[in-house]
């Protein structure tokens, strides 16, 4: 049974932080939730994608003549049918702009699209792919970043000498002397893997190109702005003639706001044959034709003083790229800025490099970089703590950033609760007691963002934008460009704007995921629509709520319009609450007295003087219980628990949910989910072989919410749900640390590293003339 | 504190214009007239960068200041 405690808990708010559920979730549990697999439109057509079997090689000829003679094929389109324009999500950096999702002369990984069909059925496109023959030319191919940077490697794109594609630089303090202060200094390398975003609803999309040059796509995606932006500028059109639609999404754990093939392909289709092209991937090709977290070598060298104090970091990081830029770019830059995190550094350092392979693209998934640097940070931490005879716990809060720390040249710390998350998880600790002989708990510390300030799209809209109208009997049509992905954002938005404007949420309709009816915004990705979003939904409420209360005002007969105020639709006086009338009422007068236009509320956000990384941050401290069975090296996770600080919650029920969701997917991350490669090929890309954390593997994931004040945030609030992926990882690896003194260098921890692990262990107690390992004394 | 160094490619001052900071701009933007400008002084631009991320410290960017600095001296002059 899962525990949820708040601590600091503010009580002013009448629909904040109340029992609220998902405003779409009936839509969803009685099956009438249109996802793009559902859509059906007359004459359409079905799409497959033929697929390279090669890691690398050239195209020198594509003949798709047989294809065309099966019955029920009706078209096929290869890179040849298309402008050929290398795009990416790094507009304003066209270096980075590496991908033609239909290649036209090279494949760079197994799973790379080289044609596709369009059938009157499924399984006749399917059938066809087999129809079509390519000539290829197999060059040589890399798999690993440590290799490909080799002289010898083969190139996998013209220009990047030694396959580098990207290098990131972070330093502050003199790194140098701080080295020289510290009197204890630890190096290690790390290998943490990739992982698959697995969502439930795999890429997907229906295009529907008509005579009138408008293209109307439904698509399963993170920010529809960014597919209508990004498909505008591969298919030479505006952005304003291309409709994206995306009402509900099956998840995207930032995995789904890119160009994929299923969109790319249907609308080069669909602009071909003129009827309607639907493509939805199956399980095996989301694995292997998508995207997937980061694989990285990590090096990290800590200085600390003996009394814990800590003093330099140094980190040399190299990424696994896979072929493609996509949004490696950017978690090669948060990976360098949260291994630093939650801690004070005197002199910090960061290099890194982002090495392209002939493997898979990888790219962001939920942690963005942070997962993967946790890993080895808390883990060494946890050794150093152990190496110097220190309290794990204080040695983490004597070095944590507080309120009001600014990290040298990167960001200020406005709201912080970490230090309370210590208290809480030490109580946790003593609640346990005394331990059976198997088991052991590992805790890992963790921050992360809310919303990133950098605007490598190139928008020049506002990244976040609201427009809210007042219908005749007091219901809001709120238009958001925020973008529901089964994370509850359509509830959030609509909490925070009842709230502000003084109604409830069954009064608030939320339109999103269309691009003709909702405002431009960035979109579902690093932790930023609660904060982002939901600022400009509160500024647009504002807006509509001050025109009401000019009415309200004017017929009042008080002196000062602030004295009035909407709560529970009840307008009234602020000092004699009892005086006031409907808000209803109040609508229709004003309808009445503007000669019946509309009130309408604008609202935008674009974060501002907010250092280099994002507006505000949350924090956290988890602990977990593991089980490891010493014959096989089997993980379980017994139990858990996280102190969490994400300012002032909006709606806990939501919050639960997020924090739950993550952490189930950060436990695979730490012991289950392996994605191995052979010869650039995955191994497991299926559900049977490719292990996730099922409901009955979940312990219980209890919680304390540390409330704290976000002044930059709706309402104080901040990041919830993507940041605890952080922490997982490395707290399993120090669980086993305390268990049975051995370290945990790569993830995810898997049965036969641990087995290794008490072999070598056993070797060298052996030699020493110890015990054996994991034998409590 | 004399001159602050000024990007010998581009003309820009990097953070506090010291030669190491210049050094770590012409790395970060890593375009082909800033490498071309490190080939120029007889360095290997990445094989700087490599040596940069393969060996502790920081080998590289104190190279590439030093060489920094002294062009720029001999452009005072």
């Amino acid at each position: 049974m899962n525990k949820y405690t708040v601590i600091n808990p503010h009580s002013e708010f009448k629909v904040i932080n109340t029992h609220v559920h998902n405003i779409d979730g009936a839509a969803k549990v009685t099956g009438r939730a249109t996802y793009t697999f559902d859509v059906k439109l007359p004459n359409m057509l079905y799409g497959k994608i033929l697929r390279s079997p090669h890691p690398h090689a050239k195209i020198l000829n594509i003949d798709y003549s047989k294809a065309l003679e099966l019955p029920g094929v009706i078209g096929v389109v290869t890179g040849k049918d298309t402008l050929g324009v290398k795009q990416g999500i790094w507009r304003r950096y066209q270096d980075l702009c590496d991908e033609q999702v239909l290649t036209v002369e090279k494949v760079r990984y197994i799973g790379e699209a080289v044609a596709a069909v369009a059938a009157i059925t499924e399984e006749i496109a399917e059938k066809a792919l087999d129809l079509i023959d390519v000539d290829y030319e197999v060059l040589p191919a890399v798999f690993e970043p440590m290799e490909a940077i080799k002289k010898e490697a083969p190139e996998i794109h013209e220009g990047f000498e030694r396959n580098i594609n990207v290098t990131r630089h972070i330093e502050w303090g003199d790194v140098e002397e701080a080295f020289e202060e510290a009197e204890y200094i630890r190096e290690d390398w790390f290998k943490c893997g990739g992982q698959a975003h697995m969502c439930m609803e795999t890429r997907a999309a229906v295009s529907d190109y008509t005579p009138d040059g408008k293209l109307t796509i439904y698509h399963s995606n993170q920010s529809p702005y960014y597919m209508q932006g990004l498909m505008a500028g591969v298919l030479g059109m505006r952005e304003g003639d291309i409709r994206v639609i995306s009402t509900y999404v099956g998840g995207g754990f930032g995995g789904k706001f890119e160009l994929d093939g299923a969109i790319f392909c249907s609308a080069v289709l669909s602009k071909k044959l003129h009827r309607p092209v639907k493509i939805v991937f199956t399980r095996e090709e989301d694995f292997i034709a998508s995207k997937r977290r980061t694989p990285m070598f990590y090096y990290v060298r800590t200085g600390v003083k003996k009394d814990g104090t800590f003093c330099a970091r140094e980190a040399k990081v190299f990424t696994n790229g896979g072929a493609y830029t996509g949004m490696g770019a950017t978690a090669l830059y948060l990976t360098g800025f949260f291994h630093s995190f939650p801690y004070r550094w005197k002199g910090y350092r960061y290099d890194g490099y982002r090495v392209y392979t002939n493997t898979l693209p990888s790219t962001s998934m939920r942690g963005f970089g942070a997962p993967q640097a946790m890993f080895c940070s808390e883990q060494q931490i946890e050794w150093i703590a152990a190496d110097l005879g220190l309290d794990p716990i204080e040695m983490r809060r004597k070095n944590s950033h507080y309120e009001g720390y600014e990290v040298p040249g990167q960001a200020t710390i406005a709201s912080c609760g970490i230090d309370q998350c210590y208290d809480e998880i030490k109580k946790w600790i003593a609640s346990k007691g005394k331990l059976p002989a198997n088991r052991s708990i590992g805790i890992s510390a963790c921050g992360f963002m809310s919303g990133g300030i950098f605007n490598w799209f190139d928008t020049p809209y506002s990244f976040s934008s609201a427009v809210i109208t007042i219908n005749q009997d007091g219901t809001v049509e709120l238009h958001v460009g925020a973008q529901e992905i089964g994370q509850g954002s359509n509830t959030t938005m609509a909490i925070i704007c009842a709230e502000t404007l003084g109604v409830k949420v069954e009064d608030i309709k939320v339109h999103s995921g269309d691009t003709d009816h909702c405002p431009p915004d960035l979109g579902a990705w690093g932790s930023r629509q609660t904060l982002m979003a939901g600022n400009a939904v509160k500024m647009a409420a504002e807006d509509a709520k001050k025109q009401l209360l000019e009415f309200a005002y004017a017929q009042s007969g008080y002196n000062i319009v602030y004295d009035l105020d909407i709560k529970d639709r009840w307008v009234h006086a602020i000092a004699r609450p009892e005086r006031g009338y409907d808000y209803g009422e109040l609508v229709k007068k004003a309808l009445r007295g503007k000669d019946g236009q509309r009130i309408v509320g604008r609202g935008y956000y674009t974060p501002h003087r907010k250092g280099m990384i994002s507006p505000a941050y949350s924090y956290m401290l988890q602990g977990v219980e593991v089980e490891v069975d010493e014959e096989t090296g089997k993980i379980k996770l017994v139990d858990s628990f996280t102190a969490h600080d994400c300012g002032q919650p909006i709606n806990h029920l939501g919050l639960i949910g997020q924090l739950e969701g993550a952490f189930s997917m950060a436990a695979g991350y730490g012991y289950l989910e392996y994605m191995p490669y052979e010869d650039g090929k995955l191994m497991n890309p299926n559900l049977v072989d490719y292990k996730m954390i099922r409901a009955t593997e979940m312990p219980p994931a209890n919680i304390a919410e540390i409330d704290t004040y976000e002044p930059e945030g709706p309402y104080g609030a901040k990041e919830a749900g993507e940041g605890l992926t952080n922490p997982t990882a490395a707290a399993i690896g120090n669980a086993i640390f305390h268990r049975f003194g051995v370290q945990m260098k790569e993830n995810p921890i898997r049965p036969e590293m641990i087995l290794n692990a008490l072999r070598e262990k056993a070797e060298q107690d052996k030699a020493a003339g110890k015990d054996k390992p994991g034998k409590k004394k | 504190m004399g001159d602050p160094i000024i990007c010998p490619v581009c003309g820009r001052k990097a953070k506090t214009g010291s030669a190491i900071d210049c050094a770590r701009h012409m790395f970060g933007t890593g375009d082909k007239p800033h490498r071309q400008w490190v080939e120029a002084q007889g360095l290997s631009f990445i094989d700087l960068l490599i040596e940069q991320a393969t060996t502790p410290g920081n080998k590289s960017y104190v190279a590439l200041a030093e060489i920094i600095e002294k062009h720029a001296q001999a452009q005072k002059k």
